[in-house]
């Protein structure tokens, strides 16, 4: 018995039938345990993978995370080379157009100005400048073929230009206000004292015949007289930029207000314009009334 | 006259390639239900060895009940194939074989048994279950895997008898 027990024990089949037992009885208990069983272990193993499952749930949301962010990036990159080369164009065609835009605004300013002188007015365009030599002069592209004359006024909406003092048959000169040798008739503003304007160059120049009684300010403005009849009365020629006391007159320097080294289209005065012009009376634009009961 | 068992080997060697087919045959339950049959009532059962052959019948239950993805609660088949198993290779011990008849019958009331078993087992661990006709298939055609499992594990020459 002693030895039989022994065998049971420790022997190798002792053990095969010691494993047969328990897979015997373990797959009998685990059959009567029945379905409830296995939904309780169901239940287990959904708890034990549910971390694992949480991660593996943020781990794909962060991978389209990514891939969104990627696309994007695409989309976005494609989008700034689209709207780079958009930009190009588009300041390629504004530098192509800048000439023409400057000459367009140019030309509203001079319609504007057109307007309130009542005047039969012409326009040029000024096709070269000869400013920095010694009596230079601006060249405008019109001569004899537009009726031009000699002695015409020019001017543009920031103040006089000059006087032409050449025609040709199809181009003209000026000589600029600010020249050694143009005169204009001109007059202060507040104190309506009268002078001839001679030029100091460098769109600087000088009024003559001013008498030391006349009280002068600087900054004051200066408009023209009339009394050259070349230029109405009124129109602005610059503003007092120095004031000194002469032995007979008063020395008044003034900077032209017409920036003569940047003009691009100039407007022309008939010749022998009257003294003095009255700006036209603009009608106020009347709106028809509205019927009751109309859209 | 008593008939010489067959090589281990060689037994394992059939157990692990039917396994292979109950696995490959599952789109055609009658067949994986005959050839789960073969493994459990005609391979697997060895006197003298009753843990290998457990271990494939368990094996063989585990991969049916696998494969089919039916039940709510696996391990039925596992332990009437167990169960089977443990019986057979004890009346292999205690009845050897004589001859292929004998072998038929044998294998025909383990065969009974064995559904019996199997449909009990599953019931009490998933609940009632649809039958089907693997076991009227696998009783059927007996004769052919019974004759064929004879060869197998008996070749003629080493029986003797044609």
């Amino acid at each position: 018995m002693a030895l039989r027990a022994s065998r049971w024990r420790w022997s190798r089949a002792g053990w095969q039938r010691l494993a047969l037992v328990l897979l015997w009885v373990g797959h009998g208990t685990w059959v009567l345990m029945g379905p409830p069983s296995g939904q309780r272990w169901g239940h287990a193993s959904e708890a034990l993978a549910r971390p694992s499952q949480g991660l593996a749930a943020r781990w794909a949301e962060w991978r389209l995370a990514q891939q969104d962010a990627a696309l994007s990036l695409t989309e976005l990159r494609a989008d700034r080379t689209r709207l780079a080369a958009e930009l190009e164009q588009v300041r390629l065609r504004a530098t192509r157009e800048a000439p023409r835009q400057a000459e367009a605004d140019e030309a509203v300013r001079l319609l504007g100005l057109k307007k309130h002188i009542p005047l039969e007015l012409g326009a040029a365009r000024v096709i070269f400048s000869t400013r920095p030599a010694v009596f230079g002069g601006l060249i405008l592209d019109q001569g004899l073929d537009r009726g031009l004359v000699q002695d015409q006024g020019v001017l543009v909406p920031e103040g006089i230009v000059g006087r032409l003092w050449s025609v040709s048959a199809t181009q003209s000169k000026i000589l600029p206000a600010d020249a050694p040798n143009a005169s204009v008739g001109v007059m202060l503003m507040r104190s309506r004292a009268t002078g001839v304007l001679q030029g100091l160059g460098s769109g600087r120049a000088l009024i003559r015949y001013v008498s030391n009684q006349e009280v002068v300010q600087v900054g004051e403005a200066v408009l023209t007289s009339g009394l050259d009849r070349v230029f109405p009365r009124g129109l602005l020629v610059g503003y007092v930029a120095e004031v000194t006391q002469g032995d007979l007159e008063l020395r008044v320097i003034l900077n032209l207000s017409a920036p003569l080294d940047r003009v691009s289209a100039v407007l022309l005065l008939p010749p022998q314009p009257p003294v003095e012009v009255q700006p036209p009376l603009l009608a106020p634009d009347v709106k028809p009334a509205k019927k009751r009961g109309t859209p | 006259m008593r008939l010489p068992a067959p090589s281990s080997l060689r037994q394992h060697l059939f157990c692990g390639a039917t396994l292979a087919l109950v696995a490959l045959t599952a789109p055609f339950p009658v067949v994986q239900v005959i050839l789960h049959a073969l493994l459990v009532l005609a391979l697997a059962p060895r006197s003298g060895a009753a843990l290998s052959g457990a271990l494939w019948a368990v094996a063989a239950g585990w991969v049916l009940e696998g494969t089919l993805r039916l039940y709510p609660h696996l391990g039925g088949t596992a332990w009437a194939n167990l169960t089977v198993v443990l019986l057979a290779g004890w009346m292999a011990g205690r009845w050897p074989l004589e001859g292929l008849r004998g072998w038929l019958a044998r294998l025909a009331g383990l065969g009974l048994l064995h559904g019996l078993l199997v449909h009990g087992a599953v019931r009490l661990a998933a609940g009632p279950h649809p039958w089907g006709w693997g076991w009227l298939g696998s009783l059927l055609t007996l004769p052919l895997w019974g004759w064929f499992s004879w060869r197998l594990l008996h070749p003629p020459a080493d029986t003797g008898r044609r």
